[in-house]
Formats: structure tokens, C-alpha cells, sequence
């Protein structure tokens, strides 16, 4: 019971700074003055608009998994480092963070572009003749994002792996378990709660995201967010409102499945032993 | 670097001028904040404020149409002053957000244009979206004069850029196709109309390397030489020809665009803000000072004679200039904007 | 296992440089003295950073960023972690619910977060007000916690809670001794990226502090129309002082760990 009401001070935040606010442009937008789906049509009906929203699933998915595939094998390794070496390897990782999104975004004009730095060293050892186009591509949108979401899963991935028992590694090891197989019968499954979580921060900060794709994506890198803060400025919260609400449902309702089969998969691990 | 130690100077004197100012009432004014406001309290708000005693809030804002919106349905007005672009200027002059002026008090000496003076804002600032040419690109002997030769992408190879967004570059195509810029909303406002600048759109779009969305890109593309040929926002472009980037402004086509300051209705402080609106509107030598810092130079007359004549034809209304460009209609953009941003939206993702 | 020990510390390396490299491509454009974003650099000077630290703008917008940031972080972390407890260990449908409401400000465009904040805080008579700002971030912070303090919340064995209690520890005495240690890195690091939303927000800063400029409020304007190095002499210059002060710990570290183990 008591437990319960340490719910009390998060609820308060997210009612008055977000679920009010958010409700009062949602209300605004979409009640003119009874409730209109005008602009879920819209949405649904458009091509262009369903053709951003895909875009944005994909790119999103494509950054979580890339950063998955990046970002665990390194949280492994910091956390197999002795303890007091750990803090410094973290640091490294976490420390490009004070570089301002948009910067590190122009940063990366200065590298990719046709007379950037890779291609005039390509040009230069001689590998290719002519630049290669690597800005304004899809590429250059999974580069950008995934340098600023890496950080994130590095994180919430180590956290977890470092509650990890190291003595049952050990002890598989003693029983007689290779090396490979102690680290998928017991480390894997152990740090898989953290991984997923940290997949799934990527998914939905990607989801909510503009900035890189709209400053070195192709013409086709639309995200939904760089939609939505076009109507807004063109005054149109009924259009802004409509499509913050399909992008929330389908984000939330992926994390509520994404959740749901990793619990299973956890506790089916679990019964298992 | 002496830029910063003017800045410098302004902020130190504009510490002393607070200290000193002993509130007259506090205007607040809605602005863009960071380098530019620093320039306009030098410029303006502080001898504003130790020639009336009113004190300038200074507020750095964005979205100010959605802002003036969300103050209507809040039941409460904040700002007193605010500056709109040419689309948050139509959106809250249609939806009735602002306050009418009184230009027989704020400008009885007629120092300004009627074309500055509208019925509910004045135009304190001008820019251009215009056409900016790498010159180490251009084929031997050969030079990018208009609209029609940008799209010439086989007599002028070379990267392109445009704006991602249908204002300017529907306009653009319809000149490139032979319409006098002086018709370009007549024929804008028929369904034909825009049928032939997509049409027009369609011919450069395989050539076009990117879309920008930001003012900076444009700038830094042709900085890196990313792209030979762009649309680009006059102001930073001359900056850049003074770096030493072999860069220049074509100003044939170009849309020469309004930044307006307008009261925002139900704001208490109608009188102050008129004061500081033709403080800031008609003098020509602040004018000239502000123009000659940053590149957006205001309407008031005589303003090109306090200007020297190399910094004063890299303005868009600089007599040579403001022949060749046309003026974007901020109304007709207003009211169009959302079917023609629609259509672009599904015509960029083709 | 042995050809794993030598090719991750190269793959840390690499992906280390790739975090890094942004900030390498600016370090030499920050300390020259042209004035756009030009690589490599003609000339070199300080040009960028005097302009800074000379700038009482620049330099209470900086105070004003790290304050807002700290306060939203800590303000994030606590309610974020009473949270975590409140959801409890076992998920259910108010907990997933719940959870989902937590999460929703990671989703939702700032822009209409920062209008509808903006709308009410006029109601409130709370507009342009550094408080409301920091709950304002704190609110879009919560997620990181909530994800990251849970994901490790439900990891801790609950054993060691629950003996606390039998031998006659209080619930908070309970939590603090038995659960709170080794919740510890989780709610560290969902801190450390809760301060570092608030310190690269822009658009809900602008909607409710517009008379007193954040670090990136004062930048956006500039950059807009041009990319001044500042902004690259900034970044530089946090780096480099959180990494000399890092560093140096961790050489006085090594030196101790030698000392004691001769």
C-alpha cells in the first residue's frame, strides 16, 4: 500500500507539465467544436503522409537495432574491466554529450560532404576518383542518429549487466561450461532485460526526432516530428494534434509488445532453470 | 572580431543604461533573441529606453504564430510587441491577433513608405531569398544571370540546392518559364497556374542535390562547395564573399521578403509599443546602423544615403537591386500555403 | 573467449573515435579565427573563445543552462525512482498503463509539449519562469528514468529487501540499505542523460523563458544564418574540462593502484 503512494510525486509531474498541457492543444486541435477525425482522414488518406510515418518506423527501428549491435558487445566489455577502470570507459562514451545536437549534426556536413574530410582522403590515397555522395542519403541519417543514440544503450545495458552475478559465470565455468556457452546460458539471458530496455529508449527517442534527418537526410528522410512542428508553425493544431496522436498510439503500442514478449522470454528463461 | 568588441561595448553599455533607466513601464518585445538582439538593444532598446524612460524586455521567441494562438486560448496576452515573418504576419493579421496602428503619430513627418505602413503592422526589416552562385564553378566565360539558367543544368552543370517548402521556389519556377515577376501571383492564383510551376519543378528536381530546411545550409553548402548553385537567404551570403569564398548574389528573381513588428491586441501597452515601433522605423541614421551590422535593412527614407555604397549594394533594397526582384505576397501565402504545402509535401516524397 | 579479449578493447577504440569524431572535426575549427564552420582551418587563434568568456550573454546563458539542467536531473531522478518503486517489480495493466503515460513524453514532439505547457503556465500566472522550466524538463527527463531505474529495479533480487524488513528495518530504512546501493549506477546514468535533454532543449526553453536566454537559445538564432564557432568553442571547452578532470583522476588512480600493489 505504502509503496503506492511513492507513485503520488511522478504522477503529480506528469499531469500538470505534460498530460494537462498536451490535453488543452489536443482539445484545441482536434474539438472544433465536437470532436472532428478530419484530420485522422487526412492523415490515413494522404500517401505522403503514410509514406512519412513508415520512413519514421524505419529509420527508428533501424537506429535501435544498430545501436544494439554496437552498443552491447561494448557495454561488455566495460563491465568485465576491473571495477575502478569502469567509471573512466564510461566517461569516454558519455562525454561527446556535451556537444549540442545541432553542432555535432553540422559536424557531420563538414565530414560526409563531397568535399569533406572522407572523401578528399579517399580521393587523396587514391581509392575512388570521383566524391562519393554520402550526404543528404539515408546513410548519413543512421550515422548522425546513431552517434547520439549509442551513448544511451551503452548505458542502460551496462547498468544491467553490472548486477549481474559474475559468480554464476564463474561457477558455469567450473561446472564445466565453454566459455561460448556460459556467456549464452547465463550472461545473455541475464543482461537481456537492460539490452531490450535500451533498444527500445533508441526506438522511442528515434520516433520523436528531427533534427538529422532534416539537415542531412535525402528530400525523403521526412520524420513525423519534422511534420508535426511544420503545422504548428503554420498554426494548424488539429493536423499537429492528429499526427502526435498516431505517432504516441503506434510507439506505445510497439514498447507494450516489445515488453510483453521479452517478459515472456525472460520468464519463460526463468522457469526453465 | 570587431563585431564582438562592439557587442561587447553594447552589452557593457546597455548594463549601465538598465542601471541607470528608472522604469518608465517595461515594454516587452518578442524577438529572436541571441546575436541579433544583442545588436538590436545597442541599436535601439537601450537609447530607446534613455530617451522614453521604458524599459525593453527583450524576449527571444519562435513559432510566434502558434505563441499568439496559444495566448488567445490561454485568455491572456504576454507580449506587447512582437515581430512576425511574412507567414505569422498573415496568420495573425487574418485571424485578428493584432492591434491597428496609428501611423499619424507614430510617423508625422512621413519619413517612412506607405508600403512600410500597414493598417496593423509596419515593416521593420527586408530580406531576400536569392539566387547565390559559386563563380569558380560556373563554366569558362559564362555567367548564371537568372532563374531560366538555373534551370539550364546542361549549359550550367554544377550541384543545386532549393528550399524545402513551396514559397519562393513555385514563384522562382514561374519566372524561369517566362513569367514577368511582376504577373507571378496573378498566375499563381489559378489552378493553372501552379499545374505550371510543379510542371517547371519537375524539370529541375533530378538535378536538385538538396532540399534545405535551414538558413545555415545553404550557406555552409557553398561554403564546403557541396553545391555550385542555390537558393539562399541574402544576408549571410555577402558575409561569405568577404571570407574570400568566391561567391555571388544574383538578384534577378530574387523575392525580396518583409520581417514586420506589429501590437499584439489585448496588450496594455498600445502607447509604449507604438513608440517603440516608430523609434525603431524612422530614423534614418539608426537605420543605417543596424543595416550596416546586420544586413536587413528597414524602409525608411534616405536610409542608402548613410550607407556606404559598397556595403549598400549587397542589400535587397538597394536601389540597383529592388528592380529585379519581386515582393512575396504574405497574404496570398497565408491563405494558400496549407493546400500548396500539402501538394508540395506529396510531390518532394515523388 | 581469449580472441574476444583482444578484438573488443579495438572495437571499444573504434567506437569511441566514432563518438568523438564531431567533436575532433570541431576542436580545430574552434580555435581558429575564420569565421564559418570551414575545415581545415587557415588561421589559428582564440578568436572564439574570447569571444565567449568576454560575453556576459554567453556566460550567463551557460550558468543558467547547467542550473536549469542540474535542478531538472536531480528533480527527474527522485520523483523518476519514487516511481519505479510505486510500478513495483511485477508488471501488470496499471503498471504497463502507468509506465506508458511515464514514457509518453519521450514521444510527443516538444513543440506541442512546449504549448501546451506555455498555455497553462500563462493560466498559472507561471510563464517565463526558471522553476517551470526545470519541471518542464524534469517531466521530459522522467523517462530515462523510469526506463532505466526500472529495467534495474526489476533485476535486484527481493530477497535481500524483504530480509531487511523480517529483521525489523523500516520500509524506507529497508529500501535505502538494501535496494538503493544497487539501483545506484541505473539512477546515475539515467541522471546524467536526464541533464543532458535539459541542456539541449530549445523549443520548450524558448516557450517559457524567452526573457532570459539558455545556452541553447542564445546558439539557435545564430545558427540559423550562419554557423559561428562559438557555439564549436563551447562544446570544445566542456569537453576538454570534464575530460582533463576525469583523466587526472583516473592517472591518480593507476598511480595508487601501483603504489599499493608494490
Amino acid at each position: 500500500m505504502s509503496k503506492r503512494l511513492t507513485l503520488l510525486p511522478g504522477i503529480a509531474l506528469i499531469l500538470i507539465l505534460f498530460l494537462i498541457p498536451v490535453g488543452i492543444v489536443f482539445q484545441q486541435g482536434l474539438f472544433d467544436p465536437a470532436f472532428t477525425i478530419e484530420h485522422f482522414t487526412r492523415f490515413a488518406t494522404r500517401g505522403a503522409y503514410m509514406r512519412i510515418f513508415w520512413n519514421t518506423l524505419q529509420v527508428s527501428a533501424v537506429v535501435a537495432l544498430a545501436c544494439l549491435l554496437i552498443g552491447y558487445p561494448i557495454a561488455y566489455f566495460i563491465v568485465r574491466q576491473p571495477t575502478a577502470r569502469r567509471p573512466f570507459l564510461m566517461f569516454l562514451v558519455l562525454v561527446p554529450m556535451w556537444m549540442s545536437i545541432l553542432a555535432r549534426t553540422y559536424a557531420w556536413m563538414v565530414v560526409l560532404g563531397k568535399e569533406g574530410i572522407i572523401n578528399q582522403t579517399l580521393i587523396a590515397l587514391g581509392i575512388i576518383d570521383t566524391p562519393i555522395q554520402m550526404l543528404f542519403t539515408t546513410g548519413a541519417v543512421y550515422v548522425g542518429m546513431v552517434q547520439i543514440m549509442l551513448p544511451i544503450l551503452i548505458v542502460t545495458c551496462f547498468s544491467s549487466m553490472t548486477e549481474i552475478d559474475q559468480s554464476l559465470l564463474r561457477a558455469a565455468r567450473i561446472m564445466g561450461a565453454s566459455p561460448r556457452k556460459a556467456f549464452r546460458e547465463v550472461f545473455l539471458p541475464l543482461s537481456a532485460e537492460g539490452a531490450i530496455t535500451g533498444t527500445l529508449i533508441v526506438f522511442i527517442l528515434s520516433m520523436g526526432f528531427f533534427i538529422v534527418p532534416a539537415l542531412i537526410g535525402g528530400r525523403k528522410d521526412t520524420m513525423m516530428a519534422n511534420v508535426i512542428s511544420g503545422q504548428v508553425s503554420q498554426t494548424n493544431w488539429g493536423f499537429a494534434a492528429a499526427l502526435a496522436i498516431v505517432l504516441l498510439a503506434a510507439t506505445l503500442l510497439i514498447l507494450t509488445l516489445v515488453r510483453g514478449a521479452s517478459a515472456k522470454l525472460v520468464h519463460h528463461h526463468e522457469e526453465a532453470h | 572580431m570587431k563585431l564582438t568588441k562592439t557587442l561587447t561595448a553594447f552589452t557593457l553599455g546597455a548594463t549601465m543604461a538598465a542601471s541607470a533607466a528608472f522604469a518608465e513601464g517595461t515594454l516587452t518585445y518578442a524577438g529572436s533573441g541571441g546575436g541579433l538582439a544583442q545588436v538590436m538593444k545597442g541599436v535601439f532598446d537601450d537609447p530607446f529606453t534613455a530617451e522614453t524612460g521604458i524599459a525593453v524586455n527583450a524576449l527571444a521567441t519562435s513559432d510566434r504564430a502558434s505563441a499568439l494562438k496559444a495566448m488567445q486560448v490561454a485568455g491572456k496576452v504576454t507580449w506587447d510587441v512582437t515581430e512576425l515573418n511574412p507567414i505569422e504576419y498573415a496568420t495573425a493579421s487574418l485571424s485578428g491577433w493584432l492591434a491597428p496602428l496609428d501611423w499619424s503619430v507614430m510617423d508625422p513627418n512621413n519619413a517612412l513608405p506607405d508600403d512600410a505602413k500597414l493598417a496593423d503592422a509596419g515593416i521593420a526589416a527586408t530580406f531576400s531569398t536569392v539566387m547565390a552562385v559559386r563563380t569558380d564553378k560556373l563554366p569558362e566565360g559564362k555567367q548564371m544571370t537568372s532563374w531560366a539558367d538555373f534551370w539550364n543544368v546542361e549549359g550550367f552543370p554544377g550541384g543545386r540546392a532549393l528550399q524545402n517548402q513551396p514559397i519562393d521556389n513555385l514563384e522562382f519556377a514561374l519566372i524561369a518559364d517566362g513569367v514577368a515577376p511582376a504577373d507571378v501571383y496573378t498566375v499563381l492564383a489559378t489552378e493553372e497556374g501552379q499545374d505550371r510551376a510543379f510542371a517547371k519543378l519537375d524539370e529541375i528536381k533530378p538535378h536538385i542535390a538538396v532540399w534545405w530546411t535551414a538558413g545555415a545550409q545553404p550557406v555552409q553548402m557553398l561554403s564546403d562547395g557541396e553545391v555550385a548553385y542555390t537558393s539562399a537567404w541574402n544576408g549571410r551570403i555577402a558575409k561569405l564573399a568577404a571570407e574570400g569564398v568566391p561567391v555571388t548574389i544574383n538578384w534577378n528573381g530574387g523575392g525580396i521578403k518583409a520581417s514586420y513588428v506589429a501590437i499584439v491586441k489585448g496588450s496594455e501597452n498600445v502607447e509604449a509599443g507604438q513608440k517603440y515601433i516608430s523609434f525603431m522605423m524612422t530614423s534614418p541614421e539608426r537605420a543605417a546602423q543596424f543595416a550596416s551590422m546586420v544586413p536587413y535593412p528597414g524602409m525608411v527614407k534616405g536610409l542608402y544615403d548613410h550607407i556606404p555604397a559598397e556595403k549598400g549594394t549587397m542589400m535587397p533594397t538597394h536601389p540597383n537591386n529592388v528592380g529585379d526582384q519581386f515582393v512575396t505576397n504574405a497574404l496570398f501565402w497565408g491563405k494558400n500555403l496549407g493546400p500548396l504545402k500539402e501538394r508540395w509535401e506529396d510531390w518532394i516524397l515523388e | 573467449m581469449r580472441d574476444r579479449n583482444f578484438l573488443l578493447p579495438v572495437f571499444y577504440l573504434l567506437v569511441v573515435l566514432f563518438l568523438f569524431f564531431p567533436i575532433l572535426i570541431v576542436v580545430p575549427i574552434s580555435f581558429s579565427n575564420g569565421r564559418f564552420l570551414s575545415f581545415p582551418p587557415e588561421e589559428f587563434g582564440l578568436r572564439w573563445y574570447r569571444a565567449y568568456f568576454s560575453d556576459p550573454v554567453w556566460m550567463s546563458a551557460t550558468f543558467r543552462s547547467l542550473r536549469v539542467a542540474l535542478g531538472a536531473s536531480i528533480l527527474a531522478t527522485f520523483v523518476g525512482t519514487l516511481s519505479v518503486v510505486g510500478l513495483g517489480r511485477r508488471r501488470t495493466k496499471t503498471s504497463g498503463f502507468l509506465t506508458a503515460i511515464f514514457v509518453a513524453p519521450a514521444i510527443v514532439p516538444n513543440i506541442i509539449v512546449a504549448l501546451g505547457v506555455f498555455i497553462f503556465a500563462i493560466r498559472l500566472g507561471v510563464s517565463d519562469n526558471e522553476f517551470t522550466l526545470v519541471c518542464a524538463h524534469a517531466a521530459i527527463g522522467l523517462p530515462f528514468v523510469v526506463l532505466m531505474v526500472g529495467s534495474a529495479y526489476r533485476q535486484i533480487d527481493p530477497t535481500l529487501e524483504r530480509a531487511a524488513r523480517i529483521m525489523g528495518a523500516g520500509p524506507v530504512r529497508a529500501f535505502l540499505t538494501a535496494t538503493l546501493p544497487p539501483l545506484t549506477p541505473a539512477i546515475l546514468s539515467a541522471g546524467i542523460f536526464a541533464f543532458f535533454v535539459s541542456f539541449d532543449e530549445l523549443i520548450i526553453s524558448l516557450f517559457l523563458m524567452s526573457s532570459a536566454e539558455t545556452l541553447p537559445m542564445r546558439t539557435w538564432n545564430d545558427l540559423r544564418f550562419e554557423i559561428n564557432p562559438t557555439i564549436a568553442a563551447v562544446s570544445v571547452f566542456f569537453v576538454l574540462v570534464t575530460t582533463v578532470a576525469m583523466s587526472s583522476t583516473e592517472l591518480l588512480r593507476r598511480r595508487a593502484e601501483k603504489k599499493n600493489a608494490a
